[in-house]
């Protein structure tokens, strides 16, 4: 039962035209989409910049509080900080360079933005929060988010600087070289639990054991079809595309205001994204983590259940946002070759020979 | 095959220790952070230790500070800043009034009472010249010699530059009043209310506003045609395009000399015609019928016609260079027959005496009294006469509350409003300054009797 339809059962007793009630279920699951990409980038900025603080020993924001509220005096200050900074990029000027694609410059962003904006159509944040219950969700997902690479080429041609062209360059290279990886260990659940469904992939997890802990191969799985995520959302360790110190800010060098911002929502949404997918394809979705440990037996002290499902899975989804974030202020960036070696070299070999490994390990037991 | 591997292990392993390295820190951060939050938490200031005690090298100079309770106020200070950086205020206390200023501590007896004794830091350049005239020896420089008595602050930074104006007087309004400084109060708030009233001005200068009424006047007292159709009916109708309309059947009947009662039935027809016409422009049509042309309404007040203010060739004859004299006439004649006010006429002499280079002091004083007077908006007496009497608001008691009345009586009066809209403004104003007590409203109800 995805969002969607229970939206249209529970709107068919007005009485409405079809039409009509088609586009209220389809407008609101998707304005809720919106409003948790915006609060998802306002919480993780501020996240980011604190832990980033914290592994280098600085405080990060400290001055701008929420309503009067400062935060703690010492370390958890500053919790308005993303909330201006917000506020202070719609009020940017939204500047296009006079040689610039005008058209497509200011069309890119968009595709990026409906990118992961349709990727978050077929995540599921709970058992019954599915927007839509697609019965190849997996599928649809690996499909949805490459579909970003197009804005990215997109931004990064028609901004008519090599900075950019070099940086859409790259991430084109980057994201679709690390496609392979992902969709190969995104065939393990598929091949164990026997459906590309959403519902049928965890409720297997529930029934059985987390896919993490399924087997040595689907252990390894996990960390491979994590690290290429990591490189899919051109995060630090691997984000040559938008490396710095080297091409200004890649395919964004030429983009402000709006639709820079738009830009950084998506980047955040996809973290999120790729969080929630590892999460419910190997670390048992909505599941509670207290089945695992098992100590008192008795459903009802699972904290099973459709909210607590919701808390769970996005409890998950943080915790691995935080690895990403661990990540990223730990390592240096990578070197385009060393980038292409990890994946071709590392990853999709290992990736092939587990789904070798796992058919034969699910034959025999 | 085994290098492979050996690297990927290596790869693992060292991936681990990084990530071990970061996650230290960010456990331990509480000890580990560096950073100091300045303006709320500061570092100790380490002691001060030049390898040797002599007092001579101890010269620091922090800050200016002064001991009011010795400070004579003899001004010897203030003229010894080679900045100005220090201001001070002194009033004699009458002999009959028997205040006691207070003995210093070397014993001399205080004679003045000092209400501003205000140090601007941001001027001060340290010379230490103010230190050595005062006979009290109670302004010096905190630290060196006298750093036993204060503790050096060494950044006394502020948010504002105002906050480096330091003020040590210590006199309460009260004793001021007591020794009869009720004038030195009054000005000083005066000059507090025009600092903040220049500050609202945020850098803007507010230009003096000519009165239109008076220069049309002035205009039609010497006679001069008026070929300008008067717009300000028209102008209260709110639509643009509408406006448009009416303004344009309007000129086109007052060229034709044609009546106001013409004008305004062509107007109506031409604003039906566009369909542009609704009931609310009634109002304005009926107003034009009503309007009189200016010559004929300036004809009926003899007051406009005033000898005193009018403009003619023969206020230039106070010039004494015949020359001069003889321009400025001729152009005078020449403008005004052109129908253009005193004002534009004044002017353009002046720039015709400049570039003819006969424009001498003379001249300008003469030009400058000419255009004021030209300027000068027309009193009306009888508005006045109407209005009661300033010494009845000294029946109020206390004396800001009585200046802060009258101030916004003359005002009002110079706006040319009745009594009863000066009442109103005098209890608006003291209202928002709080200070409307009953006895003021009883005063001022006696006067509204009275009216």
């Amino acid at each position: 039962m995805s969002f969607v339809d229970t939206m249209l059962s529970a709107l068919s007793s007005f009485e409405m035209n079809y039409t009509v009630l088609l586009l209220i279920a389809v407008t609101i699951p998707g304005l809720i989409i919106f409003l948790i990409m915006t609060v998802n980038a306002i919480v993780m900025v501020y996240m980011e910049r604190k832990i980033s603080a914290f592994m280098q020993d600085r405080l990060g924001p400290m001055e701008v509080g929420l309503f009067g509220f400062k935060g703690g005096k010492r370390f958890w200050g500053g919790i308005g900080q993303t909330i201006a900074d917000a506020i202070k990029l719609l009020a940017k000027e939204d500047i296009i360079p006079k040689n610039a694609d005008r058209f497509m410059m200011m069309l890119a962003p968009f595709i990026i933005f409906i990118a992961s904006f349709l990727t978050f159509v077929g995540v599921p944040l709970s058992e019954n929060f599915l927007i839509s219950n697609f019965n190849i969700g997996i599928l649809y997902i690996l499909a949805m988010s490459s579909v970003g690479v197009i804005g990215i080429i997109l931004a990064g041609w028609s901004s008519n600087n090599k900075w950019s062209l070099y940086g859409a360059m790259r991430a084109a290279a980057q994201i679709i070289s690390y496609e392979i990886p992902i969709a190969l260990t995104l065939l393990l659940p598929v091949i164990i639990s026997g459906g590309l469904d959403v519902h049928t992939i965890v409720d297997w997890q529930l029934q059985n054991r987390w896919l993490i802990l399924h087997s040595p191969f689907t252990f390894i799985a996990f960390f491979i079809f994590f690290i290429s995520g990591i490189a899919e959302t051109n995060r630090t360790p691997f984000d040559i595309p938008e490396a710095e110190s080297e091409l200004v800010a890649g395919w964004m060098t030429e983009y402000s205001g709006f639709r820079w911002s738009l830009f950084f929502l998506s980047e955040y949404t996809n973290m999120l994204i790729i969080s929630l997918v590892a999460s419910f394809v190997f670390l048992g979705g909505w599941g509670s983590p207290l089945t695992i440990i098992n100590l008192i037996p008795g459903d009802y002290m699972y904290l099973d259940g459709p909210v607590w499902g919701l808390f769970w899975l996005l409890f998950k989804a943080i915790v691995l946002i935080f690895i990403m974030m661990w990540f990223r202020w730990t390592f240096p960036r990578l070197r385009v070759d060393q980038l292409m070696y990890l994946c071709w070299k590392v990853f999709i070999p290992f990736a092939i020979f587990n789904m070798l490994a796992v058919g034969i390990w699910e034959v025999l037991f | 095959m085994r290098e492979y591997f050996s690297n990927i292990v290596g790869g693992i392993q060292s991936f681990w220790k990084g990530l071990s390295l970061t996650f230290k820190h960010i456990k331990n951060k509480k000890d580990l952070v560096a950073t100091l939050q300045y303006p709320n938490e500061k570092w100790p200031i380490p002691e001060r230790n030049i390898g040797f005690n002599l007092s001579e090298y101890n010269v620091i100079k922090s800050k200016l500070h002064v001991d009011m309770d010795d400070c004579i106020g003899c001004l010897m200070c203030e003229r010894a800043c080679p900045v100005d950086c220090i201001k001070i205020d002194i009033i004699k206390p009458p002999k009959d009034s028997g205040f006691d200023c207070g003995k210093t501590s070397f014993g001399t007896q205080k004679k003045l009472v000092v209400p501003r004794f205000t140090i601007d830091m941001s001027e001060c350049m340290y010379c230490n010249l103010c230190v050595y005239p005062c006979p009290e020896e109670c302004i010096y420089m905190v630290g060196g010699p006298n750093e036993d008595k204060h503790e050096i602050d060494y950044e006394f930074s502020q948010y504002t530059r105002d906050g480096l104006i330091f003020e040590f007087a210590d006199v309460t309004d009260e004793d001021i009043l007591t020794v009869g400084g009720g004038e030195y109060i009054k000005n000083r708030e005066e000059k507090k209310r025009r600092i903040e009233e220049g500050k609202s001005l945020n850098g803007k200068e507010i230009l003096p506003v000519i009165n239109k009424q008076s220069e049309e006047g002035t205009a039609t007292t010497s006679k001069a045609p008026s070929n300008k159709p008067d717009f300000s009916v028209v102008n209260e109708i709110e639509d643009r395009v509408t406006r448009a309309t009416a303004k344009k059947a309007f000129t086109l009947k007052f060229k034709e000399k044609a009546s106001f009662q013409e004008i305004s039935d062509y107007v109506k027809l031409t604003l039906e015609e566009n369909g542009k016409y609704t009931s609310d422009l009634d109002d304005i049509i009926k107003r034009i019928s009503e309007m009189t042309t200016s010559d004929a309404a300036d004809s009926k007040d003899p007051e406009s016609t005033l000898a005193g203010e009018e403009i003619t060739h023969k206020s230039f004859n106070d010039l004494e260079n015949k020359m001069q004299r003889g321009i400025v006439k001729k152009i005078f004649i020449g403008e005004k027959k052109k129908g253009l006010g005193d004002l534009d006429i004044l002017k353009t002499i002046r720039v015709e005496l400049k570039t003819k280079e006969m424009l001498d002091d003379q001249a300008k004083e003469l030009l400058k009294k000419l255009m004021l007077q030209s300027v000068k908006p027309k009193k009306a007496p009888k508005t006045q006469s109407d209005i009661f009497d300033l010494k009845q608001l000294n029946g109020i008691e206390d004396k800001m509350t009585r200046g802060l009345a009258k101030k916004t009586y003359t005002k009002s009066k110079r706006d040319g409003k009745k009594s009863a809209d000066i009442l109103a403004d005098i209890e608006k104003e003291l209202q928002s300054s709080e200070k409307l007590t009953d006895d003021v409203v009883a005063v001022i109800s006696v006067i509204r009797e009275s009216i």
